[in-house]
């Protein structure tokens, strides 16, 4: 069934990858995870930088933007990801996911305007749960 | 549990293997079809097979410290991977590798970089793999051998080839698939007469199957790849047996214990066939495979670390008895980082307990005969024989890469691996099964997350080189490359050896190769050719 945001839109979530990074596998797996949850994945892949995933995010009306790293190139990207995302006093909400995420990381993200972070081991459930989340308040 | 392999019986029987044919299946280690084994007698001693272990990280001058650190605990080779920006064919003051220089693998861009990584280390004795372009490697190779006043001729070691599907999984290098297989045969072509004790030929199906296709794709993918080689080699006049004996495969190593061992040897058996039958290979060297496997990476998990050193250590274990060439433990930061100290040193211990402490390599082949293993071991081979038709039935390789076929199989068994974890049917300890709170998730944790900066000084070091070289002979070699680079009956390692020569680098080289195929010079970010 379709997930919808407040205003009747079905959930659209933009999936990418940053710098250099090439390992896909959770980006492809939280991919098809969003999808079966009847969300709209605009998949972006690997070789992303801040502007692309901002331009691509305002060009597709995503609800959601969300991150997957298996390398620490997040943590260089990410005041000029969040600046990048913010438009009109809003920013689109960022989730950053990997296993490379450890629990000192998720706090460290959060405080920095995060929306959402998650390491290893993460459910599906929590993901899915959290996405909707976000997207619905981000439609307000 | 892996994949169907022991789906079925309970248990087997001698009518199980009754159809095999001793003298034709399997044969004595050292015999054709080599299913046993390329070796009659295995070494029961520290060298039963080259221990390595992944290494690189940061500056030349920083991973050639960890080198001399790793040969002094007992390594007898080295695999060297760069970091992303050089594996993707970039230097370090690309806007896009300012965050990922040295900090997973050796920023290595140019001649300069490759003989401070080997400063000092015997390359006719240390056999060095390396995961890097090939044709950057083979090149910054023979001018450093020349250097170090070896002949290119002495240098071992080895280099992977991934033309066919580095594009779509971890290897990108933003080069059209042809000008890839070009880069490969001309590798290929020049070691075969210039560097012939290298393997410039490794079949890297550990990449492409780690955390993606199971066994039997994993193998014929990478048969399909080694097919297409050799029959291109072949159409441009080379002798089989000219380039045979250095083929190699780096095989991936996942949890499924028997299944990795039965792949193994219906590997080398398919291989032999294959060479001797189809190719025509008549030097018995062109038919026995060299196995080089990697412990999957994919298999170890960021919770409770301290687990990762078991699977390795089993994962070795299966290695050790299927019989293997090399080994290489990935160790249990995997899952944060490239190898620390303390990683690296756990890995090779574990390598050297196994060949040293256990008689697991006391006898070649000790699992042969056994109804369980031989019985799967024909049945990996038929069906990693029927998919390699399967695959080849569909078209040409180069065009099946062009139509996304690879790309769409890739993706789809990633999200298949991915979602086998998340709905639990494979058990992963500490993932899905006997996890335990993450605040008692302790052990190890401080070596794990101990990040790797980037090295920003390695930056700046290269582009003041890039400010103070002579612009004119980098200009003249990089012009020159781009136009035999257009012309598709040259070679191309020549004139990279000449831009290397001329202080050009990884990232103009491929800059200019890119534009003789109609691509941009950087098509990541844009910038312009700067000559």
């Amino acid at each position: 069934m379709e997930v919808q945001t407040r205003d009747g839109k079905q959930v659209r979530v933009l999936i990418a990858i940053l710098g250099l990074d090439q390992h896909e596998t959770g980006a492809l797996a939280v991919t098809a995870m969003l999808r079966d949850a009847g969300m709209e994945v605009i998949y972006l892949g690997r070789f992303a930088s801040p502007e692309s995933i901002a331009a691509a995010a305002v060009e597709e009306s995503a609800d959601v933007v969300g991150i997957s790293c298996h390398s620490w190139e997040y943590i260089y990207y990410l005041d000029d990801l969040l600046r990048a995302l913010e438009r009109g006093g809003e920013r689109i909400p960022l989730m950053i996911g990997g296993s490379v995420i450890s629990p000192s990381d998720k706090a460290r993200l959060l405080e920095k305007g995060v929306s959402a972070a998650f390491g290893a081991g993460t459910s599906s459930d929590d993901i899915v749960a959290t996405v909707r989340k976000l997207a619905v308040a981000s439609s307000n | 549990m892996p994949t169907d392999a022991n789906a079925g019986k309970p248990y087997y029987r001698p009518e199980d293997i009754s159809r095999i044919d001793y003298a034709t299946d399997l044969n004595d280690p050292g015999a054709y079809p080599y299913t046993r084994g390329r070796r009659t007698q295995p070494r029961h001693d520290a060298n039963s097979w080259i221990l390595q272990e992944l290494s690189g990280e940061g500056s030349p001058a920083h991973s050639n410290r960890q080198f001399r650190d790793l040969i002094a605990r007992g390594a007898v080779g080295l695999d060297v991977i760069g970091d992303t920006p050089s594996v993707g064919c970039l230097d370090p003051d690309h806007p896009f590798a300012r965050a990922a220089v040295g900090t997973q693998g050796v920023s290595i861009c140019r001649l300069q970089d490759f003989l401070e990584l080997y400063e000092g280390i015997p390359l006719d004795r240390i056999t060095v793999s390396h995961s890097l372009p090939s044709w950057f490697t083979v090149a910054g190779l023979y001018l450093l051998a020349r250097n170090h006043e070896v002949t290119p001729g002495a240098l071992r070691g080895s280099v992977i080839q991934t033309p066919l599907y580095g594009e779509d999984y971890c290897y990108a290098v933003h080069m059209p698939v042809e000008l890839r297989l070009r880069l490969t045969l001309d590798s290929i072509e020049f070691c075969t007469r210039e560097m012939p004790r290298f393997h410039s030929f490794v079949e890297d199906t550990y990449f492409v199957s780690d955390g993606g296709p199971d066994v039997v794709d994993e193998m014929a993918l990478g048969f399909v790849e080694i097919r297409k080689v050799v029959r291109e080699l072949m159409k441009r006049g080379l002798d089989i047996d000219s380039f045979g004996p250095r083929i190699a495969i780096l095989v991936n190593c996942r949890m499924g214990f028997f299944e990795e061992i039965a792949k193994i040897r219906a590997t080398r058996r398919i291989f032999a066939r294959m060479m001797r039958e189809e190719f025509g290979a008549k030097d018995s060297r062109s038919w026995s495979a060299n196995i080089t496997a990697h412990t999957a990476g994919s298999a170890l998990t960021a919770q409770q670390p301290a687990n990762n050193v078991v699977r390795g250590a089993v994962q070795a274990v299966a290695l050790a008895l299927a019989g293997v060439q090399a080994m290489e433990i990935s160790t249990f930061d995997e899952a944060y980082r490239t190898p620390s100290r303390e990683a690296h040193l756990l890995a090779l211990r574990t390598q050297q307990i196994i060949g040293l402490e256990t008689d697991c390599s006391k006898v070649a082949d000790p699992l042969g005969g056994s109804y369980y293993v031989e019985s799967l071991t024909n049945k990996l081979e038929r069906r990693i024989a029927d998919r390699i038709h399967e695959i080849e039935a569909l078209g040409d390789a180069v065009d099946l890469s062009n139509r996304g076929y690879f790309r769409r199989l890739l993706e789809e068994a990633m999200i298949t691996r991915a979602a086998e974890i998340q709905n639990g049917s494979v058990a992963k300890v500490g993932v899905n099964v006997c996890q335990i709170p993450e605040e008692e998730d302790t052990m190890l944790r401080e070596v794990v997350e101990t990040k790797i900066e980037p090295c920003l000084d390695h930056i700046e070091l290269i582009r003041e080189f890039k400010r103070t070289r002579d612009q004119e002979r980098v200009r003249s070699a990089l012009t020159e490359l781009r136009s035999r680079a257009a012309d598709p009956k040259e070679s191309l390692i020549e004139p990279v050896i000449t831009a290397l020569q001329a202080d050009a680098t990884i990232g103009e080289a491929s800059g200019a190769m890119r534009m003789a195929y109609g691509m941009q010079y950087d098509p990541l970010s844009g910038t312009p050719a700067p000559f």
